[in-house]
C-alpha cells in the first residue's frame, strides 16, 4: 500500500517537475501536460482495488482525464475547478499554469495533493529530493528496458551504431526535464545519494552492453564500462548546454565519441598484434644471437 | 561496581511488587509501579501535572540536561512540516513542540517565497494544541505571549483528553504526542483516536521515554532515574512524589518494538521507530495510508 502511493506520488510529482521553457521533445508536451495518461500507466487501478479490499477510502480513481482534472485543481487552486468537462491534454495545459518546482519537496508536496494524499507523507521519505531522482531513474531504466525488448530495429544495427543508439534513447528521456537536469545530477552527487546513483548508473551501463549482447566476463567487462560510462556522462553533460534544435549537436557529439571509444579499441588492439610481432622478431634474434655465443 | 550493586538491589526491592501486581483484578491499571483503578488514574495523572506545571519546562531542562531540545527538534524534522499543514499535537500543553512546527513552517516559507505556496496556504497553517491539563495548556499560552505568538492564528489551545479527540475523521495531516502516551489510561484507545483524526498520507509521530538496552548504561540510567532524578525533583521542585512516579512510569510503559506492534495495530503503516540516547527517548513513525 505505502510503496503504491509513494510510486503514485513520485510519478504525478516528476511531471510537476518538469520545466515550461524549451520543450523540443515532441513527446515533453504529452508528458507535461497529461497527468492523467501518464498516471494511469502507474495502474491507479490496482491502487484503487487494494484500497477497496482493506476497506479504506479508495482514491479518486484517475483513469479518466476529467476526473483528474478535477481533483488536481480542487486540490491545487481553488478558483480553477468548475472546468472539469472535456477537458483534453491540451486544454487542460491552459488551464493551469505550469509551474517549475524542479527536483523539490515542493515538487513531491504538490505531487502529494494531486494524487489526494496528505503532503504529510513526504516525510516519510528519508532522503527527500533523492527519492525522486532515483525514481526517475528507475523508471527510466525500465523504460529503456521496454524499448529494448520491443526493439527489432535495434538488433540490425551494428554494436557501435546500437551503443550510441542506446544512449540516445536514455538520454531523451531526460529532455523534457532538461533545465532542471543541473539539479538532479547535484542532488545525485551529494555524499549521502552517491552510493544509489552509482548503482543506478552501473546497472544503466550493464543494460546497454547487454543490450549489444557483449558477454564478457574478463577484464574487459570493466574497460567496456567505464568506457561507456564516461561517454555516457559526457554526453548528459554536453546535453545540459546545448541549444541547437532537437539537441542535434549532443547525438552528433555522442556518435563521434562512440566513434572514438571503438577507434581507441582498434588501436589497443593493432598495438597488441604489433608488439606481439615485434616481440617475435626480437626473439628470434636474440636466439640466434644466443646460439651463436654459446655455439662457439 | 558499587554502582551496579545499588541499582541491582534497587531492582530486586521493586520486583516484588511487580509480581503481586499482577494478580490484582484486570480492571487495575498502573500509576506507576502502583496499581490503580482504572478512574483514579487519570485524576491522579492530572495531579501529578498540576503540580508539575509550573516547573515543567525547568524540571525537562535539569533533568535531561538540555537533551529534551534536541530530541523534539528531531521529532519536528522527521515529521517535515509544510505550509498549510493542520497538525495535533496532542498532550503538548507546553507549547514546546507546537513552536518548533511554527517555527520549521515560516522558515520554509521565507526560502520558498517565489514558488507556489502561496499566502493561503501559509493561513492555511493550523496547529491544535491538545492536552487534558488546563493547567499545562496554561503555561503554553503564557509562552506563546511572551514568544509574540499570542495572536498567532494558526495556533489553537483546546483542552481535550487524547481517548476521545473532538477533531473530525480525516482532519489532520500530522499528530505527534511527545511525552504523552505513557500518562494515558488506554494507549490503544488513543491510537485509534489518531489514526481516526488523521488524513490519507498523515502521519504519526511519537516521542516517549524508553527502555534502555545498552548493557553498562542501562545501569547508569537505572541508579540516574531511581536516585537522581527523584532527589532533584525534591530539591528543584520541591515534589518528590511526581518525579518518582515519572520514573516508574517510563518502566512500565511497553518497549519499543511492543509499542511498534502497537502502532501496527492500530491501522498505521511504514510504522519505525528511532532509538535516540541509546533508548532513553525513542520515536515511533507510523503512516496512515
Amino acid at each position: 500500500m505505502y510503496r503504491t502511493a509513494a510510486k503514485r506520488l513520485l510519478s504525478v510529482a516528476t511531471l510537476r517537475n518538469s520545466s515550461n521553457g524549451r520543450l523540443r521533445c515532441p513527446y515533453a508536451e504529452t508528458l507535461i501536460g497529461g497527468v492523467s495518461r501518464f498516471s494511469t500507466s502507474t495502474n491507479p487501478q490496482s491502487f484503487y482495488n487494494q484500497s477497496h479490499n482493506e476497506d479504506q477510502i479508495p482514491f479518486p480513481p484517475v483513469d479518466n482525464p476529467n476526473d483528474a482534472d478535477s481533483t488536481t485543481s480542487s486540490s491545487t487552486s481553488s478558483s480553477a475547478s468548475s472546468t472539469a468537462e472535456g477537458a483534453g491534454a491540451r486544454r487542460y495545459q491552459r488551464q493551469r499554469p505550469r509551474i517549475v518546482l524542479g527536483w523539490t519537496q515542493e515538487a513531491m508536496i504538490s505531487g502529494s495533493r494531486d494524487i489526494g494524499v496528505s503532503p504529510a507523507i513526504v516525510g516519510t521519505f528519508p532522503r527527500k529530493e533523492a527519492a525522486l531522482v532515483e525514481f526517475f531513474m528507475d523508471d527510466c531504466l525500465q523504460r529503456l528496458i521496454d524499448r529494448i525488448d520491443s526493439g527489432e530495429d535495434l538488433r540490425s544495427l551494428m554494436p557501435s551504431q546500437r551503443i550510441s543508439k542506446l544512449v540516445r534513447i536514455r538520454l531523451e528521456m531526460q529532455t523534457p526535464y532538461i533545465s532542471k537536469w543541473p539539479q538532479a545530477l547535484s542532488i545525485q552527487a551529494q555524499p549521502p545519494n552517491i552510493p544509489t546513483s552509482f548503482k543506478q548508473r552501473a546497472m544503466l551501463l550493464d543494460e546497454i552492453w547487454h543490450a549489444v549482447g557483449d558477454e564478457a566476463s574478463d577484464m574487459d567487462w570493466y574497460v567496456k564500462r567505464t568506457v561507456l560510462g564516461g561517454i555516457y556522462s559526457i554526453t548528459e553533460i554536453y546535453m545540459l548546454t546545448d541549444i541547437s534544435p532537437d539537441f542535434r549537436d549532443t547525438w552528433a557529439f555522442l556518435d563521434d565519441r562512440v566513434k572514438d571509444a571503438f577507434d581507441l579499441k582498434k588501436t589497443i588492439q593493432e598495438a597488441k598484434y604489433l608488439a606481439e610481432t615485434v616481440g617475435a622478431g626480437m626473439g628470434s634474434s636474440l636466439r640466434g644471437f644466443v646460439n651463436r655465443v654459446f655455439n662457439r | 561496581m558499587a554502582l551496579r550493586l545499588a541499582s541491582r538491589k534497587l531492582r530486586s526491592d521493586i520486583s516484588p511488587i511487580r509480581s503481586s501486581a499482577s494478580l490484582l483484578h484486570s480492571h487495575a491499571t498502573s500509576f506507576g509501579y502502583r496499581e490503580v483503578r482504572e478512574e483514579e488514574k487519570t485524576r491522579m495523572v492530572s495531579n501529578v501535572f498540576s503540580n508539575v506545571a509550573s516547573n515543567y519546562d525547568l524540571m525537562n531542562d535539569v533533568m535531561s540536561g538540555g537533551l529534551h531540545r534536541l530530541w523534539k527538534d528531531r521529532l519536528v524534522s522527521k515529521l517535515n512540516p509544510f505550509p498549510g499543514m493542520k497538525h495535533l499535537d496532542v498532550a503538548g500543553g507546553t507549547g514546546d513542540v507546537a513552536f518548533r512546527i511554527l517555527e520549521t513552517i515560516t522558515s520554509i516559507r521565507r526560502r520558498v517565497r517565489q514558488s507556489t505556496f502561496d499566502d493561503y496556504l501559509q493561513d492555511e497553517t493550523r496547529i491544535y494544541v491538545c492536552d487534558i491539563n488546563p493547567n499545562m495548556l496554561n503555561v503554553g499560552k503564557n509562552r506563546a505571549v511572551e514568544r509574540g505568538l499570542g495572536e498567532e492564528k494558526s495556533l489553537t489551545w483546546v483542552e481535550g483528553d487524547a481517548e476521545a479527540l473532538s477533531f473530525e475523521d480525516l482532519s489532520m495531516d500530522g499528530y505527534t504526542i511527545a511525552f504523552g502516551i505513557r500518562n494515558v489510561t488506554h494507549i490503544e484507545k488513543v491510537l485509534a483516536e489518531a489514526y481516526r483524526v488523521l488524513k490519507r498520507g498523515g502521519r504519526f509521530l511519537c516521542l516517549e521515554l524508553s527502555h534502555v538496552e545498552v548493557p553498562v548504561f542501562k545501569d547508569l540510567y537505572d541508579y540516574y532515574s531511581f536516585s537522581v532524578i527523584p532527589a532533584l525533583g525534591e530539591l528543584v521542585a520541591g515534589d518528590r512524589e511526581s518525579y518518582q512516579y515519572l520514573v516508574e512510569s517510563i518502566r512500565r510503559f511497553p518497549s519499543q518494538e511492543k509499542f511498534a506492534s502497537m502502532i501496527a495495530d492500530a491501522g498505521f503503516q511504514k510504522v519505525e521507530y528511532e532509538n535516540l540516547v541509546g533508548g532513553v527517548v525513542a520515536i515511533h513513525s507510523g503512516l496512515k495510508i
